[in-house]
């Protein structure tokens, strides 16, 4: 359990750090809070000729709130998301998906921008990303570009991010004004990767119609998907009992097939997807003050 | 002659103190502290690093190895291969015997992870780097992973020179069984798959080994269970006398019974030799552990009947249990089939058994010790069988416990299988339980929940914990086991009237030295940070054997009461000297030496102590300036197995009763559990924070192996769990906190009447959570029969539910 041998280089702006990145020509990685590169490191899975460390690149430890967005620093920690006012006052679903990450000692290190870049499928903040259609701003040798969530996110671990890139930072569209929301999964244990989950969103209009849906499903495929689908259902639709279920079946059938390991067939994970659709739209419908028949979900 | 205390108010104290308080460990300072010395804080000087190279195919025959490339990386001091292992080594030994081979393998590997080669260098870095370089050549067999495939005809062999992969086969007959089922008036009958689990203590193993090869001794240092075991081991395997072989136990992080490292040690000791005696480190990673340590453990198959009256009297048991012991017989883990001994029946009544027991060996790491050492298993399956028969007798399961239990006035009873239980109250600690549960309560809940088409059921379990094993039931498959099982502390007084006991084994958790303090602070009356304890090495403890089995709190504290009265002894005839009087007359009291029943003329302990130290012209004439005194306890009669297998073999029968409420999610398979509740009894509590602690450390283990962990092998052996994202530990969010009181039936046959509880809640807790699971499940006629019950498997047998 220790890694091959990897040059270190430290990077102090984000100027350097792609600097450096071109320097080692493709064969660096960027080190970020390590929580899952090291550990791939140390079983020898991954073998980077040189590890650009950014946890000194201060101008990328930021949450900046300003009208409809807050935009987050790569380098910021997980444990800071959590924390921040803003985050908590205008992206409910952002928080709850922070707090799903593994445990305190994980999100103390972790950082928003090693997590997203990592690109696990079952990752919370994946869900969340593709679920809002966060933003992603890359820097390179010629300037900074902006991608979407949806291209951002290519297959599994695998990220539009170039070899002489470093993801700078996080836009977060705040949730639409009365809007719910809702983070479940299905985990083997608290703090683990999801086995399935789903985040969504319902924004309801004056009517208690669905004026937008937005809905996330992860763990299930190469990356988190949105279910287009259910969203159609239901937009327009009034927020009750039988329009759920019509969600939730179409957002089973829009997945291919789920992966299956040690913890999950990918049965059981299609099955999953829809019994997580239909209780994150409840939830969701429930926290925009749409009311909605009880009984066994 | 020495004489025991039957209870804590027999100690020489007017008002004991100590034992019997929940104080807290002597250990935990140093611990919390961070300044205990665990043996990856060792460095030796010229100290090496070993890195192992492992095959990793499951079942290959090796063709060539090839370290040229490794030899040149600088900073590799020495390598060793196989063929050196078969050279400068005896196979390792093996339970049953004869189905191993050496710590590196040299023609075959019979299991993926299983050493082939190792090297030494200047750091674990270099060590690393240069195993990569190590080309070795298989010829890929077939691969058997299943115990039911391999023991059939025809299957690939593991070792060829056997013609079997059967290891151990043995049908154990007590009592009629025939003639109980041919009577019985119902019959259940249920297959049971209990899926590997292990013992995963915070610290892996590890050792540093040094070879001096002028003397030709052998120092090893390391987190070694049980020392002197371990040391025995490694003579035998290097051919070299016993007293030239030095183990020093280390403080440890947790056994659990995982800690074996024969392999390790061997290794090591090899690359010491080669490199001309320079100490040889290595430190198991977690990967090595999981996949090609200790960490492994009972992968059964069970088939098991249950025989009762029609008015619900059990009769009859029968298990046959398959056992999957892997790729050799080397981690001992064929204990854990034998064990189930001790306790074959239960806390029943039950008069006529049957034990088919088959130990199959397959291409996956060697099964290894794990706490509660194979009856966990077997009760959770007898425990289902007594519920399948509630159902199918229509009884309450608490009901048709109560109704066979041993009553209270039969102790000690002998179970079919020739293990003596030695006390217990059954029924008060299951009417403890249900009350502490509210068991009405939860039956009424149940009924609730069942109108609105929820799950809830409820687990109602009571099981015997053996304690203070002997490995006279061990030798049944092979392991090297007699009657004695000895456990030795001595205990000394210096001029300054301070007190030392010396033990032979270092503290890996459970707080035995602490147990020690409590006793020797009231028995001399002296505050319990006053007392000493300090762990021997191998050479210079006495004979001692160290945890396992539930024994050394009940080991310890006899060889502590033991040596306390010879040097109590040895101070009253002192002391009956120095005050003129008889020593018959003299006796012990709050640690003064005075004439019984007057307070006037007394003397401290340490005085007297100090004169036999200075003065021996005031001594006894035949009396030594020696204020210290030794005591080797073992286990009084134990006797080698019977023709029919029949032991006598655990000293102590703890008993506890669980109650657990469990709700599961129709549709997703999750179970949440909602209540627990545990009524033990291990006789006297010598330290309740002890007992507590390890009850709660059980129940964690008790969840895991009912909900979490599991070894999945893929078809080719391979380890598809091999880092703690698979297998899944529990956390403080998985384990619940339970609701807790006890009964206290003292043992008639322990000092101080204490049982032995070190594996505690294990034994029962996969019982009771499969119970209750199973009842939430039984109106759709539905069982789980399969650990760990993971949501995907209880999903898919709910699809059953909606047809």
């Amino acid at each position: 359990m220790k890694p091959p041998p990897f040059e270190y280089g430290v990077a102090e702006s984000v100027g350097e750090a792609v600097a450096l990145l071109q320097r080692y020509d493709g064969e660096a990685r960027v080190l970020a809070g390590g929580q899952s590169l090291v550990p791939l490191l140390n079983m020898r899975l991954a073998r980077p000729a040189a590890l650009i460390d950014l946890n000194r690149v201060r101008e990328l430890d930021f949450v900046r709130a300003s009208g409809n967005t807050i935009t987050i620093g790569a380098m910021t920690r997980q444990r800071s998301v959590e924390r921040s006012p803003d985050v908590q006052r205008q992206n409910a679903l952002l928080h709850a998906a922070t707090q799903n990450i593994g445990h305190p000692q994980i999100r103390n290190r972790g950082t928003m921008g090693g997590s997203l870049a990592h690109a696990h499928p079952a990752s919370e903040y994946q869900a969340a990303a593709v679920a809002l259609d966060a933003r992603f701003t890359l820097a390179g040798p010629s300037g900074t570009r902006s991608v979407d969530a949806a291209e951002f996110f290519v297959t599994y671990l695998t990220t539009a991010i170039e070899p002489d890139e470093v993801l700078t930072e996080i836009a977060w569209p705040a949730l639409s004004p009365g809007a719910g929301w809702s983070l479940i999964e299905v985990a083997r244990r608290h703090g683990d990767f999801a086995l399935a989950g789903v985040a969504a969103t319902l924004t309801p209009d004056a009517r208690g119609r669905c004026a937008e849906a937005r809905i996330a499903l992860f763990g299930v495929g190469p990356t988190a998907l949105r279910a287009r689908g259910a969203e159609r259902t239901l937009t327009g639709a009034a927020l009750e009992g039988g329009v759920f279920d019509e969600a939730a079946v179409s957002a089973e059938r829009e997945i291919d097939e789920p992966p299956s390991d040690v913890h999950a067939s990918g049965e059981y994970r299609r099955h999953l997807v829809g019994v997580l659709t239909r209780r994150a739209l409840r939830e969701a419908a429930a926290r925009a003050g749409v009311a909605t028949s009880t009984g066994v979900a | 002659m020495v004489e025991f205390p039957q209870s804590i108010d027999d100690l020489p104290t007017s008002m004991p103190r100590w034992v019997g308080q929940p104080i807290p460990r002597v250990e935990d300072r140093s611990l919390l502290t961070g300044q205990t010395e665990f043996v990856d804080n060792i460095t030796l000087p010229g100290m090496l690093h070993c890195a192992i190279v492992r095959s990793p195919y499951a079942h290959a025959r090796i063709k060539s190895v090839d370290v040229s490339a490794a030899a040149k990386v600088p900073g590799v001091v020495a390598i060793v291969t196989g063929e050196d292992a078969r050279r400068e080594t005896r196979p390792i030994y093996t339970a049953p015997p004869g189905w191993g081979g050496n710590c590196l393998a040299a023609d075959k590997v019979r299991f993926a992870g299983e050493p082939v080669a190792a090297l030494a260098a200047t750091s674990r870095y270099i060590a690393e780097d240069a195993a990569e370089l190590i080309e070795v050549e298989y010829e890929p067999l077939e691969v058997v992973t299943d115990a039911e495939a391999s023991v059939r005809e025809g299957a690939p062999l593991l070792f060829e020179e056997r013609g079997t992969n059967v290891m151990y086969q043995r049908k154990f007959v007590w009592g009629d069984v025939d003639a109980a089922f041919a009577a019985a008036d119902h019959v259940v009958t249920e297959r049971f798959r209990w899926h590997r689990v292990g013992a995963n203590p915070m610290e892996t193993f590890g050792v540093v080994s040094q070879w001096d090869p002028i003397e030709g001794t052998l120092t090893c240092r390391g987190s070694f269970q049980v020392q002197g075991f371990s040391a025995t081991g490694a003579a035998a395997t290097f051919g070299i006398p016993l007293n030239k072989v030095r183990f020093i136990a280390q403080p440890h992080g947790g056994s659990f019974g995982g800690k074996g490292g024969q392999r390790g040690t061997t290794i090591t000791t090899m690359l010491s030799r080669k490199s001309g005696g320079r100490p040889v480190k290595w430190i198991e990673d977690r990967i090595e552990y999981l996949s090609a340590g200790g960490g492994q453990a009972w992968d059964r198959h069970y088939e098991a009947s249950l025989a009762l009256t029609k008015d619900g009297r059990m009769t009859g048991l029968r298990v046959r249990l398959l056992d999957d012991l892997g790729g050799s017989a080397e981690g001992y883990g064929a204990i854990g089939a034998a064990k189930p001994l001790a306790s074959f029946t239960g806390c029943y009544t039950i008069e006529a058994a049957e034990y088919d027991l088959t130990i199959a060996a397959t291409n996956k790491l060697p099964c290894s010790a794990y706490r509660g050492m194979g009856p966990p298993p077997h009760n959770m399956v007898l425990e289902q069988l007594v519920d399948i028969a509630a159902r199918e007798l229509r009884v309450d399961p608490a009901e048709l416990r109560r109704r066979n239990f041993i009553p209270k006035d039969a102790f000690p009873y002998v179970i079919p299988s020739g293990n003596e239980y030695d006390s217990g109250d059954y029924e008060a600690t299951l009417d403890a339980a249900l009350a502490l549960a509210d068991y009405a309560g939860l039956r009424a809940r149940q009924d609730e929940a069942r109108r609105d088409g929820r799950l809830f059921g409820i687990g109602v379990v009571s099981t015997i914990e053996p304690g203070v094993f002997n490995s006279n039931v061990y030798s049944l498959v092979g392991f090297p086991g007699g009657t004695a099982q000895p456990e030795g502390v001595t205990l000394g007084i210096d001029l300054f009237g301070t007190i030392t006991a010396r033990v032979g084994f270092a503290h890996e958790g459970q707080g035995q030295h602490t147990v020690i303090s409590q006793i020797v602070a009231d028995y001399f009356g002296v505050e319990p940070d006053r007392v000493r304890v300090v762990v021997q090495d191998s050479m210079n403890a006495p004979p001692g054997y160290g945890p396992g089995g539930s024994r050394l709190g009940v080991a310890v504290s006899a060889a502590t009461l033991g040596a306390a009265d010879r040097l109590k002894d040895k101070l009253i005839r002192v002391a009956a000297k120095l005050m003129e009087a008889n020593p018959a007359e003299v006796e012990l009291m709050d640690g003064k030496l005075r004439i019984k029943g007057t307070t006037g003329a007394e003397m401290p302990i340490g005085q007297v102590a100090a004169t036999m130290l200075t003065r021996s012209d005031l001594l006894p004439d035949d009396m030594e300036p020696n204020p210290q005194a030794t005591y080797v306890w073992t286990a009084p009669g134990r006797t080698m197995p019977d023709e029919s297998g029949r032991v006598k073999s655990y000293l102590t029968a703890a008993n506890a009763c669980h109650v657990v409420a469990v709700e599961i999610d129709r549709q997703t398979g999750e179970v949440r559990i909602d209540k627990y509740a545990i009524a033990d009894d291990c006789g006297t509590r010598l330290n309740p924070a002890i007992v507590a602690g390890m009850t709660q450390g059980g129940l964690a283990q008790g969840v895991a192996a009912a909900l979490l962990e599991e070894y999945v092998y893929d078809e080719n052996g391979q380890l598809l769990t091999s880092t703690f994202m698979d297998y899944l530990l529990p956390t403080i969010y998985e384990v619940p906190i339970p609701d807790k009181t006890e009964i206290v039936t003292p043992s008639p046959f322990t000092p101080l009447g204490a049982k032995g509880m070190g594996e505690a809640a294990i034994h029962t807790a996969p019982a009771a959570i499969v119970s209750a699971i199973n009842d939430a499940l039984a109106p759709f006629g539905l069982r789980a029969t399969e650990t760990p019950v993971t949501p995907n498997r209880l999903w898919k047998l709910l699809q059953q539910a909606k047809g």
